[in-house]
């Protein structure tokens, strides 16, 4: 209960500032924040009902006082710049990006389980080798480059995949929606397979020497239940605390993958809003990948209580 | 006496028992491995070029327009071929010359980002590991804070942000004009390396201050200072070059990634990452103009990310936990 509390303060420290951070960032220098929002071609009448609903002309302490009190009553706003409430805009975007990152960890950690399992049971083998290669690689390759060759040789070349992959979402395509994806997410979820590989195949490595994995062998296990049972249930914490770590680079990246494969996710609705000055988008915009992150590792905490006896019982006592 | 600190120091958690119990594996010192020679090569000859690009006959200038048996070649009209090695891009330039000078820009930046993320970051890594207490607990919330927003999403707002205080239009102030693009760009990407530096820093001072090395020094007097100085820093040495190099490495591809999205040094220096965002909508029809840039930075990172590891084998560091 104490961890729970202690974990929850600091998620809430690194929010407000955070998102306070972002408001005077923005606001910073800027004279008439309502005009820049509205665009030129906005009446007075206009900009001054939106100072005045937002505050804008007050200090940076009130203003964002009341958009803290916007966002929890879920008075999200309207944006001048995309027309339309924040919230309708947030219901087209956010789904990309959130499909794209989930999809691009399921296939990193459908990638890396198998090589890194196989690579640690047969440690220096031909496979664990040709398999490191590869990490090394995939770890090193800067995401513009992966998403270029693969454009090149995928999309360019072969013509399998479209290059402008104008989101469709599974529920209302589902063969043409894996399509568009599909470069977007291996973008993504190749470099991150590469890291999950090799922290878990060093785990598994550690594991496979311990004792319980002999005791198990010789009660008559057989090898596959001793390796995927036994071994990978306590070789997988530096796994999921990367997957966590992992997170935030992720929601970054895509906002490179969306502008290389023309996906309209998040990221783009982020950088459109900055380049046009529309300061409620990126506040909100910001303090939703702060709470994803944020929540993400909170919830890998809790995970490791389900994975680990030993941590729920030092919690409980702690 | 002995026995009594080897017994506190015996307790830890099982993840840091040292790796002692199990038999090294023979290779580790012993040879240094071929890939760490081929990519200290690749890395020195593209520094030399980059370096005496002006000096050497077979780079041409950046902004030199190629011709063709006379003709302009604007608009990718000349492939990969003897006269320009890696083609032309859409306004006639030399794809190669534009990758050796770019390479002078990326390298620079990479390199000063490093070495101010290095400094910040083992500062503030070694007074949170060593102080621990309220120091610690203020590092770690200002390293949360930076590992919380995206990088790439941190990095696109400073570097809009100066860059739109700068203008002078009416109403904003026109101010920071001192402030160039590439240095800009050099201190966003330091502010990237930071937040994982001192976490490792941190973790790394922690297990070292247990030492008892550091018990002997205390207890002959030694001050906090002169411990950390010449107790504590000396052994961060082997594991801070591994990782500055690998760090490089993710720096320059985040420089690259920014520069993709339009947020670059001055117009008219190349990049790779803004050769590439220059010409990738036309690689239907001249893939030459994005694949030998982006492939010069693949190597680049990959090269220094092999140095990075083979230090760290050389050394017999642990992966650290990133």
């Amino acid at each position: 209960m104490r961890y729970a509390a202690q974990k929850t303060a600091q998620f809430l420290i690194v929010f407000v500032i955070v998102t306070f951070g972002v408001l005077v960032a923005m606001r910073l220098g800027v004279n008439d924040p309502a005009r820049r929002m509205l665009g030129g071609t906005a009446t007075q009448a206009n900009i001054d009902a939106v100072t005045a609903k937002y505050h804008l002309n007050s200090d940076y302490f009130t203003q964002y006082f009341y958009w803290v009190k916007n966002m929890l009553t879920l008075d999200l706003g309207r944006s001048e710049i995309f027309s339309t409430d924040v919230r309708t805009l947030l219901r087209q975007k956010v789904p990309t990006t959130l499909l794209l990152t989930i999809y691009a960890v399921v296939l990193a950690l459908l990638i890396a389980l198998p090589v890194a399992v196989l690579s640690a049971y047969r440690r220096d083998g031909l496979f664990d080798k040709s398999a490191g290669f590869f990490s090394f690689a995939f770890v090193s390759i800067p995401g513009v480059v992966l998403g270029i060759l693969l454009l090149l040789v995928f999309s360019i070349h072969f013509h399998w995949f479209p290059a402008n992959s104008n989101k469709i979402y599974p529920w209302d395509n589902p063969l043409q929606s894996a399509k568009n994806f599909f470069l977007p997410t291996l973008t993504l979820a190749l470099p991150i397979s590469a890291i999950f590989t090799r922290l878990l195949r060093g785990d598994m490595i550690m594991t496979l020497q311990s004792d319980f994995i002999t005791l198990a062998r010789a009660k008559g296990v057989s090898p596959q239940r001793v390796l995927w049972r036994h071994a990978l249930r306590s070789s997988v914490f530096s796994l999921l605390t990367s997957v966590g770590l992992q997170l935030s680079g992720l929601l970054g990246g895509a906002v490179l993958v969306e502008s290389l494969f023309g996906l309209n996710g998040l990221g783009q609705m982020l950088l459109e809003s900055l380049l046009r000055g529309d300061l409620l988008v990126i506040q909100t915009a910001t303090a939703i990948l702060v709470v994803g992150v944020v929540f993400t590792n909170l919830a890998i905490d809790l995970l490791y209580a389900v994975v680990d006896p030993r941590i729920r019982l030092a919690r409980a006592l702690g | 006496m002995t026995l009594i600190t080897d017994t506190t120091s015996m307790t830890p958690t099982p993840l840091d028992v040292p790796p002692a119990a199990e038999p090294l594996p023979k290779r580790s010192r012993s040879k240094i491995h071929v890939g760490f020679w081929i990519a200290l090569a690749w890395v020195a000859a593209l520094l030399l070029m980059a370096i005496f690009a002006d000096q050497l006959s077979f780079i041409r200038l950046p902004t030199a327009a190629v011709k063709n048996h006379g003709r302009s070649t604007a608009g990718y009209k000349l492939g990969p071929g003897w006269n320009a090695w890696f083609g032309v891009d859409s306004t006639g330039r030399d794809v190669f010359s534009k990758v050796i000078y770019g390479a002078r820009t990326t390298l620079k930046v990479g390199l000063w980002s490093t070495v101010i993320g290095l400094l910040v970051g083992t500062f503030m890594g070694l007074i949170a590991g060593y102080f621990k207490g309220t120091y610690d607990r203020v590092i770690s919330i200002v390293v949360d804070i930076m590992l919380a927003v995206p990088p790439l999403v941190l990095a696109i707002i400073i570097v809009y942000r100066v860059g739109d205080l700068q203008q002078d239009r009416p109403g904003n102030p026109g101010i920071l004009k001192w402030f160039t693009r590439t240095e800009q760009i050099t201190v966003v990407l330091s502010l990237l390396a930071i937040a994982p530096l001192a976490r490792i820093v941190r973790a790394l001072t922690m297990s070292l201050a247990q030492r008892d090395f550091v018990l002997a020094a205390r207890s002959v007097g030694a001050k906090n200072f002169r411990i950390i100085t010449r107790e504590i820093l000396p052994n961060l040495i082997p594991a801070m070059m591994s990782v500055a190099f690998t760090g490089l490495a993710l720096l320059i591809s985040a420089e690259a990634a920014l520069a993709f999205l339009g947020f670059s040094v001055e117009t008219g220096t190349p990049t790779w990452g803004k050769m590439i965002n220059a010409s990738y909508r036309d690689m239907d029809k001249a893939w030459w103009a994005t694949l030998f840039p982006s492939l010069v930075l693949f190597l680049t990172v990959l090269a220094f990310n092999v140095i990075g590891d083979r230090i760290a084998r050389h050394y017999d560091i642990r992966e650290a936990a990133l």
